[in-house]
């Protein structure tokens, strides 16, 4: 997509970041996500190829569609704290 | 009033939440010389911190991107994880900031209400001297390109130094950010190392101005995109000498702790 790490958002991806961006800092969005993916993914407005992509929170596949690195990072780390609380604050 | 103290400090979150990933002599080594700006904060007696910080796409998101903003509001509060935090706004200062920079050339965006992302909890969390006092949040656009350029950061330090100058507050400085990361890239696990210490031995010899010269390419390729944030703060610095408190490279972090004469 480019040479550079952090690239301007394209505006296609505009759906994308912005379920990102509802992964990593709205609890709620968070919450329905877990309870039911498909749904979620669904009302986002979200296609095919950026369902599947996401299916595995595939890094590579998730910045070639144009989602922001960081945001992608992000949502994964929000998505594992709700997850295994019990991971972090370990000393 | 002249400026009472400066500092740049590191804001990553593993500081915080300390997963099993890290290096727990590591961590703690960075918590010491957070501590030790505490300290220092302290015992300057600043009225107000001003804090100069890069957005995690946290409260501004590509509905508005301001390459430089201020948040004057009567307070500003976010979450991360299990902590929620809240800091009140020194007004006066957030609203002369604002005010006066739009006066001399710099179309600032202001807001009264986005969320407080951990860019700023962080510093705070461990420096916030005791008492605590109230804070100004300034905002880089560091992740979101096209990014305001190195000399036009710098140049924003200058003009905020000229205000702070003015005012009848005691006012700290602090920056928070970097140095090298890549986070959510395929190099989160290689920061440039070599870039950091060859800045902060140029930092500790007075030539902090050197770093307005760099391009917006040279701090994405080093993994320094939120060293705008201290090249702001090295524009309201001068050619003063930093002493760095630490450096201490982890995985995937650059952590450095620096202090500068006031």
């Amino acid at each position: 997509m480019s040479d550079v790490h952090y690239f301007f958002p394209p505006a296609a991806a505009y759906p994308l970041n912005r379920f990102l961006f509802a992964l990593k800092s709205d609890a709620a969005a968070r919450a329905r996500y877990v309870a039911d993916a498909q749904a979620t993914l669904r009302d986002y407005g979200l296609d095919e190829a950026t369902r599947a992509a996401l299916a595995g929170f595939d890094r590579d596949r998730l910045v070639a569609l144009g989602a922001h690195p960081y945001l992608v990072f992000m949502a994964q780390v929000r998505l594992t704290m709700e997850r295994e609380p019990g991971t972090f604050e370990y000393f | 009033m002249p400026l009472v103290a400066a500092f740049a400090c590191p804001h990553t979150p593993q500081l915080l939440v300390r997963p099993p990933t890290e290096d727990r002599a590591l961590v703690l080594r960075v918590h010491a010389a957070l501590a030790e700006v505490k300290r220092r904060l302290t015992a300057a007696r600043p009225d107000v911190i001003a804090l100069i910080a890069g957005d995690h796409i946290e409260g501004f998101f590509l509905n508005a991107v301001p390459a430089l903003a201020v948040h004057v509001g009567a307070r500003a509060a976010g979450e991360f994880g299990r902590y929620r935090y809240a800091f009140d706004v020194h007004e006066p200062l957030a609203r002369a900031i604002v005010e006066q920079c739009i006066e001399a050339g710099f179309d600032l965006a202001y807001t009264q209400d986005v969320p407080l992302d951990y860019a700023f909890y962080v510093p705070l969390h461990f420096a916030m001297p005791s008492p605590p006092v109230p804070i100004v949040p300034l905002y880089v656009n560091v992740y979101l390109p096209p990014q305001p350029t190195p000399r036009r950061c710098h140049a924003w330090g200058r003009a905020l130094r000229a205000i702070v100058d003015a005012r009848p507050e005691r006012v700290a400085l602090v920056a928070s950010g970097g140095l090298s990361h890549f986070p959510g890239t395929e190099r989160y696990g290689a920061p440039d190392f070599d870039f950091d210490r060859a800045l902060l031995a140029s930092l500790a010899e007075g030539r902090g101005a050197d770093t307005a010269r760099l391009t917006g390419e040279e701090l994405d390729k080093a993994g320094n995109v939120e060293l705008r944030t201290w090249i702001t703060l090295l524009g309201a610095l001068g050619e003063t000498r930093a002493e760095v408190l630490a450096y201490e490279p982890s995985w995937h972090h650059g952590n450095a702790v620096v202090a500068w004469p006031a």
